[in-house]
């Protein structure tokens, strides 16, 4: 049994991917959002994301102090939103300069080898 | 807010293999999300909409050990290789020890070849099982409680020192010649008793085995050794071991060491006579019982070995 191309570029694309959940969801939550809303903009953003992954990440991240939360139950259907904490805002910017650098390096290294 | 008993049935089902004070939190968080993905379905269904939508949420175990940063392995990648290196050491070392020395104290109680095997059958099933049921038991404890910072530090770091040595540095050409030279140095001392008679007692020249084996036990025992001689001597001319020379050497010392260990077991080895001239020296029932076991440890070890080298 062997895996075919297009399956093995799937599951590197997708390990290329993991990193950029996390930041992505501390570029967003500079305003406050409910988790489904999150899961929905990231979705229409290009950064493919299942709730099962990001639910349990929000708290993660809540916990480790770089997202605050509140609930809101002004209308009926009670939601938890969360946004970044001052402590997220400077690991988000220390984060997009990685991914910047990355970037960088990535494409330096296409220059000189294509 | 139509609270209906599938999600019902689902939140439960996370949120009880979450922390207590966590709970209520995450199941209405869960709530929540689980009817926003429903309406947003726009169903006409909404039966239908909550099945998928749960689908999509997949299993509830999985979902609860990302809430609850819990690994979804009993074992996880950083105690595995310790966890593998200490069940190795506990089933090949201090497992034939323990069994080992259970059928001696058995050996000495009963003096019973077959009741020695049926504790020796016993003690590798029963303390084999502990030991693996145990070492992972206690591994996978730790692995739970133990804190992540530590997880690096609480296992002892590889280092070349622990590999094992090649397979081949073990077994140069040289042991197999010593294993034929030690089997046809049995056939020339058997022979050579026989013939030679070289004990002399009352003025008379004795055979020291029981000259009656040459009736029957003495032929299937000296057919063993010579094959076991030819195996021996064509694996090391020709540098080959297939899977058919391994059976053919399995037959050879099953001929050799059953019959062996059933005439000491009957103490039948030695001739009477011989053994009269030498009474303060008489084995006692123990040892032969001892020898018997012996023989049948050591060829069924040499059996195992003999396949496992067919595989390399």
């Amino acid at each position: 049994m062997t895996v075919s191309l297009e399956e093995l570029v799937l599951g590197q694309a997708q390990e290329l991917r993991r990193g950029t959940v996390v930041l992505a969801c501390l570029v967003l939550l500079e305003e406050p959002w409910y988790g489904y809303a999150l899961l929905e903009t990231l979705n229409k953003a290009g950064i493919p994301v299942d709730g099962n992954t990001l639910y349990p990440l929000l708290r993660r991240l809540e916990k480790q102090g770089l997202l605050t939360s509140e609930w809101n139950t002004d209308e009926s259907r009670p939601r938890k939103f969360y946004r970044v904490s001052p402590d997220g805002s400077r690991a988000r910017d220390a984060l997009v300069r990685e991914w910047q650098d990355l970037v960088t390096s990535i494409s330096q290294l296409l220059k000189e080898n294509r | 807010m139509s609270t209906s008993t599938l999600t019902e049935r689902y939140v439960h089902e996370v949120v009880r293999r979450i922390p207590a004070d966590q709970r209520d939190d995450v199941a209405n968080e869960l709530r929540a999300t689980i009817a926003d993905a429903i309406d947003a379905r726009n169903p006409t269904d909404p039966g239908a909409a909550e099945r998928e939508v749960l689908i999509e949420m997949g299993d509830p175990i999985r979902l609860a050990a990302r809430y609850a940063d819990r690994p979804l392995a009993l074992i996880g990648p950083d105690l595995y290789p310790t966890y593998i290196r200490l069940l190795t050491l506990l089933l090949s070392t201090v497992l034939p020890l323990v069994t080992a020395a259970a059928m001696v104290v058995n050996v000495f109680e009963n003096n019973n070849v077959g009741s020695a095997i049926g504790v020796g059958v016993d003690t590798v099933l029963n303390v084999g099982a502990q030991m693996i049921a145990w070492l992972t038991v206690i591994f996978a404890l730790i692995d739970r409680t133990r804190y992540r910072e530590s997880a690096a530090g609480g296992t002892p770091a590889w280092t070349p020192d622990d590999l094992p040595e090649l397979p081949e540095a073990r077994k140069p050409a040289f042991t197999i010649c010593a294993s034929a030279v030690w089997y046809t140095l049995l056939i020339g001392l058997i022979l050579w008793q026989h013939f030679a008679r070289p004990y002399r007692a009352n003025g008379e020249s004795i055979t020291i085995l029981n000259p009656d084996l040459w009736l029957n036990w003495i032929w299937p025992i000296l057919a063993g050794l010579v094959t076991l001689v030819v195996l021996d001597l064509l694996r090391t001319v020709t540098r080959t071991w297939t899977f058919t020379m391994a059976i053919w050497y399995a037959a050879a010392n099953a001929f050799f060491a059953l019959p062996l260990a059933w005439i000491l077991q009957e103490q039948m080895l030695f001739n009477p006579d011989f053994l009269n001239a030498i009474a303060d020296g008489r084995p006692s029932d123990a040892v032969y019982t001892i020898a018997a076991l012996g023989v049948l440890v050591v060829s069924a070890v040499e059996m195992v070995r003999r396949f496992r080298e067919v595989r390399r």
